[in-house]
């Protein structure tokens, strides 16, 4: 009886400690990971003299900012023009989603209700589409954009980003698990197929259609290989060539850059977390179905 | 369902797309590495000069060397913190959804704002890091400035915004496993790290190939830390491939050089992913 009391009291103790260690890595690994963000937007609400006043020694004055001030953020929005390139990447986001969605979701529909010749090879196609990342075909495909006069317009930002292999693959994942008797029936009541398409097959599909969304928008909104070599001029400036052209061109600006890189940061975490979820589990699909 | 063209018009769009501007643009290197070209200039036919041209190119050799070293040391370490992180966050404990969602959190920030800011805290005069540092008595230390430390503070960069991002694929294959299975090892008296390694790894070998790979392609491609942060240098340390060809190709104007670099990454990629898809028996 004693025995297996004092056992049990060891096992106690040990998970005890075993859960304190779990702990404290946690909080360690999240430091990690939010001190940068924190600093970043602490560093943001001072005024430039301050910046590196209090960097060292190391203190709570190095961390928390002494005389906060937005003026990093007006300047950023009134002189700095930062509200453009902002609207320039929500501009094609959005063009991009809607496109998007409509022709990958028409292609994910083919592969998961149809049978036709050269299915396999042409899924094949769209496989090897995503396997071969953007980054390699970039300078090459500038110079197909190059010879279509699209440099510098939104044809150059669009045209190569509707088509999404990974976006088709998911899309036929879901198009998969609806009954084909739902589809087959409004076949017999001579509904066309762009009918059931739109009315019957998107409806039952929010939850793809919100993680292909959100994929989309993530996907123009952290663009910048490609925005850099293929849409220079002001006016069509993605985000995230603009936060580098302002580090470049700024070099001691450092609370306007730091509130540039807040706001760019920000805007997509606001639009992923109420539907992380969908994010989540749609990307990690793609990894773990395949 | 056997409406003849029907497929072929739903799936026209997205095809013509990704021939046109995904799978042609890799012929477009291919066969321009074949040619001496400007932009739009006129091309001569060259066969594998520029080739020949790159193995006598001390700068190509040192871009490879970089390319390789670094991807030798950033996938590994990658994928064991993203393992150990995934592990950590399948922990039952209270508020772990919490943990959960601040470890995502790069996820959400891009390659850009994560080397803008790391860059300014690694500022070898100012910066916060090496302020940190000084409470244990550790002198400033040059980070990207310095020839040695530049590519480990770029590993350090880019693990912060790519471990969690790999986690999620990992904790999303953690979370496939049965519980059943973790209950019957311990009823079998299996210590946690005989479960993770006798059962967790293998019954993750899906998502960890997945990873394996993903990640490999991505890192032997990255591009942007080495733009915004160290411009290559200092001395080349920092040079990898895929940054020499953009310069070959934007600075340069030589896009010979540029397409033989890119199909030089292009065989790469294939030949490591190639040799890590048989090592991990994964059937893709």
């Amino acid at each position: 009886m004693t025995e297996k009391y004092c056992y049990r009291d060891k096992m106690k103790r040990g998970e005890i400690a075993g859960k304190v260690l779990i702990y404290i890595i946690l909080t360690l690994v999240a430091i990690v990971i939010l001190f940068p963000l924190f600093w970043a937007i602490s560093s943001s609400l001072r005024p430039d003299e301050e910046i590196f006043k209090y960097v060292t020694p190391f203190s709570a004055k190095a961390i928390f900012p002494q005389n906060p001030t937005i003026q990093a953020y007006k300047n950023l929005f009134t002189v700095r023009k930062f509200y453009i390139p902002i609207k320039n990447t929500i501009i094609v986001a959005v063009i991009n989603i809607v496109l998007g969605c409509i022709v990958n979701a028409f292609a994910g529909f083919a592969f998961a209700k149809f049978d036709f010749k050269f299915k396999k090879p042409l899924f094949v196609l769209v496989m090897l589409s995503f396997m071969v990342p953007f980054e390699s075909i970039a300078i090459p495909l500038y110079s197909l954009i190059n010879k279509l006069n699209w440099v510098d317009t939104y044809y150059a930002l669009l045209a190569p980003a509707i088509a999404n292999g990974l976006a088709i693959f998911l899309f036929k994942q879901f198009f998969e698990d609806i009954p084909d008797s739902i589809i087959e029936s409004a076949t017999i009541d001579g509904a066309g197929w762009m009918t059931i398409f739109f009315n019957i097959v998107l409806p039952l599909s929010v939850p793809v259609t919100i993680t292909a969304c959100l994929m989309i928008f993530m996907g123009q909104w952290e663009s910048f290989m490609w925005p850099l070599i293929a849409a220079r001029s002001t006016n069509l400036k993605m985000i995230q060539v603009a936060l580098t052209d302002f580090q470049m061109e700024h070099t001691t600006l450092w609370s306007e850059l730091f509130a540039a890189s807040i706001v760019t940061a920000i805007i997509p975490i606001l639009f992923l977390l109420p539907f992380q979820k969908f994010y989540v589990q749609g990307v990690t699909d793609a990894g773990v179905k395949e | 369902m056997k409406k003849r063209i029907v497929p072929y018009m739903f799936i026209l769009p997205a095809m013509v797309l990704l021939i046109i501007f995904k799978i042609y643009p890799i012929f477009i290197a291919i066969i321009g590495s074949l040619f001496d070209s400007g932009f739009g200039g006129s091309k001569a036919f060259v066969g594998i000069a520029n080739y020949l041209r790159l193995f006598k190119d001390g700068v190509f050799w040192q871009s490879l060397k970089v390319t390789l070293l670094f991807n030798i040391f950033v996938n590994p370490i990658q994928i064991a913190l993203a393992l150990f992180m995934a592990l950590l966050v399948n922990e039952q404990v209270k508020g772990i959804n919490i943990f959960r969602s601040v470890y995502y959190v790069p996820v959400a920030i891009s390659m850009t704002v994560a080397a803008v800011i790391w860059g300014i805290m690694l500022n070898p005069n100012s910066g916060i890091v090496n302020s940190f540092l000084g409470i244990f008595g550790i002198s400033p230390q040059p980070f990207l400035t310095s020839q040695r430390q530049a590519l480990p503070s770029i590993i350090a960069i880019t693990s912060w915004k790519g471990v969690p991002y790999w986690m999620m694929f990992l904790l999303a294959g953690l979370q496939g496993i049965p519980k059943s299975i973790y209950e019957a090892a311990k009823i079998d008296g299996c210590n946690k790290l005989n479960t993770i390694f006798k059962i967790t790894i293998p019954l993750l070998k899906r998502s960890l190939a997945f990873v394996v790979i993903s990640d490999t392609i991505t890192n032997l491609l990255l591009f942007s830390p080495m733009y915004i942060l160290t411009n290559g240098g200092p001395n080349m340390s920092t040079n990898v491939l895929m940054y020499e060809a953009y310069k070959s190709a934007f600075s340069y104007m030589d896009m010979g050089r540029a397409y033989s670099m890119i199909t030089i990454l292009l065989i790469l990629i294939f030949i490591v992913v190639g040799m890590q898809t048989r090592l991990l028996k994964a059937d893709y």
